[in-house]
């Protein structure tokens, strides 16, 4: 299938790549770019998680959603867009074995759903007039929310567990 | 008892042994130690740029405060709690690093931060309450907040790298 072979191909780019040999060759890099990706997912998940406390009416009741989103934005944007650079230099060091981590094919799944979720519903509830919105449907919008990014979350854990892989990639190995 | 017998007596407890040898106990308690970084980390963060007047400025600072400190300490509550249940899994491997100590060290400096916030800047909070300008002493606060929570948890994820191999 051409997606497949699209997909091996990146992985191999990344795997031959000047920073996945870099950081895969260094001691201590790796360790580094792990722990940005680790400070990036605590402020991630806080901006992620105190708006939807507040959808759900749970935190800071007195303030408009949209206004707490507005606020927290900034943070939100910058610490993905360092989860999404550290992660892929993370990725970049085995990429041929991650094609093959079903932990880490799930994550990227949730991870996409999470992304577009994020930007389209999620933020047009957030950002819409709440007293034309039933209650209900913030707190459905919120725990979708919470329910798609802990998945990314859970699929990053279990990615370093995993030790079989897909199919037969590691035939793919040179 | 000495430290090093306390250690080892913790190490031969059955609970120890479940830990250290159960297939499930411990990806499962270190997934919610690393998780609850998300609520931890998350509002902390939160809460410092608050104090450094970066973020939330229009908020009060006494609401801010007051809607986060709930989560923030029971986020807290849960990292010391699995926290604990991971040193129990090999007290005397997690003790004979260097990285897990200076952990401790600067976990216990962060508790210290805390209490010295709150018994001068904070103690006069109403005065700086709707001031998007935050005095002096809270922005130091909150650096050595920001400064300690980076250094402890990148000792956390160095723990993991300087434990000697199973």
């Amino acid at each position: 299938m051409w997606l497949r072979s699209l997909l091996i191909a990146f992985c191999e780019w990344c795997n031959n790549s000047f920073w996945g040999h870099g950081i895969r060759n260094s001691t201590w890099l790796f360790p580094f770019v792990e722990i940005f990706h680790l400070l990036a997912l605590g402020v991630l998940g806080g901006t992620i998680l105190i708006v939807n406390l507040r959808l759900m009416g749970l935190r800071f009741k007195n303030e408009p959603v949209s206004e707490l989103a507005r606020d927290v934005r900034p943070w939100m944007l910058g610490s993905l867009a360092v989860m999404l650079l550290s992660g892929f230099l993370l990725f970049s060091t085995e990429a041929v074995k991650m094609y093959g981590n079903w932990a880490f094919r799930g994550k990227m799944l949730f991870l996409l759903a999470a992304v577009i979720y994020t930007f389209t519903v999620h933020r047009k509830v957030v950002m819409a007039d709440q007293s034309r919105l039933a209650p209900a449907v913030r707190v459905v919008v919120a725990i979708i929310s919470l329910l798609l990014w802990t998945g990314v979350g859970l699929g990053g854990r279990a990615l370093g567990y995993v030790t079989t892989s897909v199919g037969s990639v590691s035939s793919l190995l040179p | 008892m000495s430290l090093a017998s306390f250690l080892q007596w913790l190490y031969n407890t059955p609970f120890s042994i479940t830990m250290r040898e159960s297939l499930w106990a411990e990806p499962i308690v270190e997934t919610i130690h690393v998780l609850t970084l998300t609520l931890f980390l998350g509002f902390a963060v939160l809460l410092d740029m608050r104090l450094l007047g970066v973020a939330m400025k229009r908020r009060r600072m006494s609401e801010v405060l007051g809607q986060l400190n709930p989560w923030l300490f029971g986020g807290f509550a849960v990292m010391i709690v699995t926290g604990v249940l991971l040193f129990c899994a090999d007290p005397i491997a997690f003790y004979s690093t260097t990285v897990f100590k200076v952990k401790m060290i600067m976990l216990v400096l962060a508790g210290l931060n805390v209490l010295i916030f709150n018994a001068t800047v904070g103690r006069k909070i109403a005065e700086w309450d709707l001031s998007p300008t935050t005095p002096g002493g809270a922005k130091l606060a909150a650096v050595v907040s920001l400064v300690l929570w980076v250094f402890i948890i990148s000792a956390g994820r160095w723990i993991a790298y300087a434990l000697p191999p199973p």
